[in-house]
C-alpha cells in the first residue's frame, strides 16, 4: 500500500477542523500516518477538547504524532517549564491580554502532556519540525534565502524539511548547489569543491489547510480540511 | 592599510605583550581583539587593562560572558567530563580573581563589533559558543557570513587561525505544486565570502606553541597568519603558582591541539 503521511499544524483548539481532517484521512487511500506539527494551542480559544482528543483518540481516529510548536513554547515559558524565562516575546509583540487568554485556554492539567512533546521527528531522510532546526519560531517561506534553508537542513542532516511556522503551504526544491572552499592555514592550502545533493523544505500550512506527502513519490498535495466533499460537489476527480 | 585582529587572550599576559609588540613593530595602530580576555591563563586582571590601557575595541568572549553571567556552555563543550571540571575550577578561580571593575568591563562588551564590510565576533554571529571550523560545511559556514551581512566575518574561538574564501558558488531552486502550470525554476549566485579565524594569542591549539593572530589589509584584502614567540615558561610557572591546573601550563608548553575541544563542535550550545 501506499505510505503516506498528512502533515497538519495551527489548529489552536480547533476540534472541529481536526474532526474534519479525520473524516478525510478516513477516505484518503494508502497507509497514513498523522503527524501535527505544533500550535495545537493559542489564545483564541478554548483548547482542552481538542487536546484531550489528540491524547486519547477515538478508536476510529487515526493515531496523531504530534511534535510542539511556537505556541506551546509559549505556554511552557509562562507557566516555568523553561526556567527563568517567561513567554517576553509574545507580552511585547501581542500584549499582556494575549498572553492571560492563551494561559486560560488551556488546562493546567494539559501541561504535563505539552512539555513531555518532542521538538521534532526525524522520519526517513526527513526532518518535521514546527520550524526550524534554528529554532522553533522559524519562519520559513519561499522568499527565505536557499542558503538559510540549506542551513537549516543541513543542522539536522535531513535531506527534507517539514516546516509548519510560516503557515503557508509551498514545496521549494533546492535541485542544485555549488561551492568552491578555500582554507588556508599553518599547514598549506586545502581547496574543495563541496556540492549539494537534491533538498527540499516543504510548508505543510496550518488549521483547515494541511499537507499530504507520498513517500514513495516526494509527492505532495495541498489540501483543505473537507476537500473529498468539495471536489465531489465540483465533479473533480481525486488524483492523489 | 593594515589591522591586526587578536582573540583568546586567555589571561596569558607574556603572550599578550609579546603579540601587542609584533604588531606595534609592523606600524599597526588598528587592533580589533574577538574576546575571551581571560580563562585558563593566571592573569585576568593585566590582561584586561592592558587591554583598556591601549583601547582596543573587544568583543565578548565566551569565557567574558560566562564569568560575568554564571557558565553557560553546556557540558558539550568539554571532551571529558575531566576537562569540564577543569574548566569549571578555572572559571571558579577566575571569577574570584577578578575585580570588579574588570567584570563591568567583560559585561559590557559588545557581542559584535562591524567595521564597512568586516563583523567581528567570538564563536559565530548566532553565539559565542559556536565553532566555526575550517572543515564545517561550506554552504553552512556561507550561510553564517552572509546572514550577519558581512563579506569578511573574522572570528576565533576554534583557536585555530585559518582563512576561508568561499567563491563560485550557486543554488537552484525549483517551486513545485504551486498551481500554476509553469515549473518556476531560479538560479542564483552566490557571493564570495571570506571567514578569517584569528587563532589564538594565549591559548594556541594550532599544533605550535607561538601565539597566533591575523594582520589584514582594507585595501588588498590580504589576510596573513602571524605566529609569535613568547617566554613561555613565564606563563607556566604563574600557572602553578596562581593554583591552577597544572595541564593548563603542560599543554602551553607542548602546543597540545585538540585541548578541551568539544567532541562534536559544530553543536550549539542552547543554552
Ligand atoms: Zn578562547
Ligand atoms: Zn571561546
Amino acid at each position: 500500500m501506499i505510505e503516506r503521511w498528512a502533515l497538519i499544524s495551527g489548529l489552536k483548539g480547533d476540534l472541529d477542523t481536526y474532526e474534519l481532517i479525520q473524516k478525510d484521512l478516513k477516505k484518503t487511500p494508502g497507509n497514513i500516518t498523522l503527524f501535527v506539527l505544533g500550535d495545537m494551542i493559542g489564545p483564541e480559544k478554548n483548547c482542552n477538547k481538542l487536546l484531550h482528543r489528540l491524547i486519547n483518540p477515538k478508536s476510529n481516529d487515526l493515531q496523531p504524532w504530534c511534535i510542539y510548536g511556537w505556541w506551546e513554547e509559549q505556554i511552557l515559558l509562562e507557566s516555568g517549564y523553561r526556567g527563568n524565562q517567561r513567554a517576553e516575546a509574545l507580552r511585547i509583540n501581542k500584549g499582556e491580554e494575549v498572553v492571560k487568554s492563551l494561559i486560560n485556554a488551556v488546562d493546567k492539567s494539559f501541561l504535563d502532556w505539552i512539555a513531555s512533546l518532542q521538538f521534532g521527528f526525524v522520519e526517513l531522510d526527513c526532518g518535521l519540525i514546527h520550524g526550524s532546526s534554528k529554532d522553533v519560531g522559524d519562519d520559513l517561506t519561499l522568499d527565505t534565502p536557499p542558503l538559510t534553508l540549506l542551513d537549516r537542513l543541513t543542522r539536522l542532516q535531513v535531506n527534507r524539511l517539514f516546516t509548519a511556522r510560516s503557515t503557508q503551504q509551498f514545496h521549494l526544491e533546492l535541485t542544485e548547489g555549488i561551492v568552491h572552499s578555500e582554507v588556508q592555514d599553518l599547514a598549506g592550502n586545502h581547496k574543495k569543491e563541496q556540492k549539494v545533493p537534491q533538498k527540499a523544505v516543504i510548508g505543510v500550512g496550518a488549521g483547515k489547510n494541511y499537507t499530504l506527502y507520498d513517500v514513495g513519490t516526494d509527492n505532495t498535495q495541498f489540501v483543505q480540511a473537507g476537500y473529498q466533499l468539495e471536489k465531489k460537489k465540483n465533479g473533480f476527480g481525486l488524483h492523489l | 592599510m593594515n589591522q591586526a585582529v587578536i582573540s583568546c587572550l586567555h589571561a596569558n599576559l607574556p603572550a599578550v605583550e609579546a603579540v601587542l609588540k609584533d604588531i606595534e613593530l609592523q606600524g599597526i595602530t588598528n587592533i580589533t581583539c574577538l574576546g575571551d580576555l581571560v580563562g585558563y591563563g593566571p592573569q585576568p586582571n593585566e590582561v584586561i587593562e592592558l587591554i583598556k590601557d591601549k583601547k582596543i575595541a573587544t568583543c565578548q568572549g565566551c569565557w567574558d560572558e560566562d564569568v560575568v553571567d554564571g557558565l553557560d556552555a553546556c557540558d558539550c563543550s568539554y571532551p571529558s567530563q575531566i576537562a569540564e571540571k577543569r574548566g569549571h575550577f578555572a572559571h571558579q578561580w577566575t571569577t574570584e580573581k577578578l575585580t570588579k571593575e574588570n567584570k563591568d568591563f567583560l559585561a559590557n562588551l559588545p557581542y559584535s563589533i562591524r567595521k564597512d564590510k568586516c563583523l567581528f565576533v567570538h564563536g559565530s554571529p548566532n553565539s559565542q559558543h559556536e565553532y566555526l571550523l575550517p572543515d564545517m560545511d561550506a554552504f553552512a559556514a556561507l550561510e553564517r557570513v552572509e546572514n550577519a551581512k558581512a563579506e569578511i566575518l573574522f572570528c576565533g574561538h576554534t583557536h585555530q587561525p585559518y582563512i576561508r574564501e568561499l567563491a563560485n558558488g550557486s543554488i537552484a531552486v525549483k517551486v513545485k505544486n504551486s498551481g500554476s502550470k509553469d515549473i518556476q525554476k531560479k538560479e542564483m549566485n552566490l557571493p564570495m565570502r571570506r571567514i578569517v579565524n584569528a587563532g589564538s594569542v594565549g591559548e594556541p591549539r594550532h599544533g605550535g606553541t607561538k601565539a597566533t593572530y591575523v594582520v589584514y589589509n582594507d585595501i588588498t584584502n590580504d589576510v596573513k597568519i602571524r605566529e609569535v614567540e613568547y617566554d613561555i615558561e613565564l606563563t607556566c610557572k604563574a600557572i602553578i603558582n596562581a593554583g591552577l591546573p597544572p595541564i593548563f601550563a603542560w599543554r602551553l608548553k607542548n602546543g597540545f591541539e585538540f585541548a578541551e575541544r568539544a567532541e562534536d563542535a559544530s553543536h550549539v550550545c542552547e543554552r
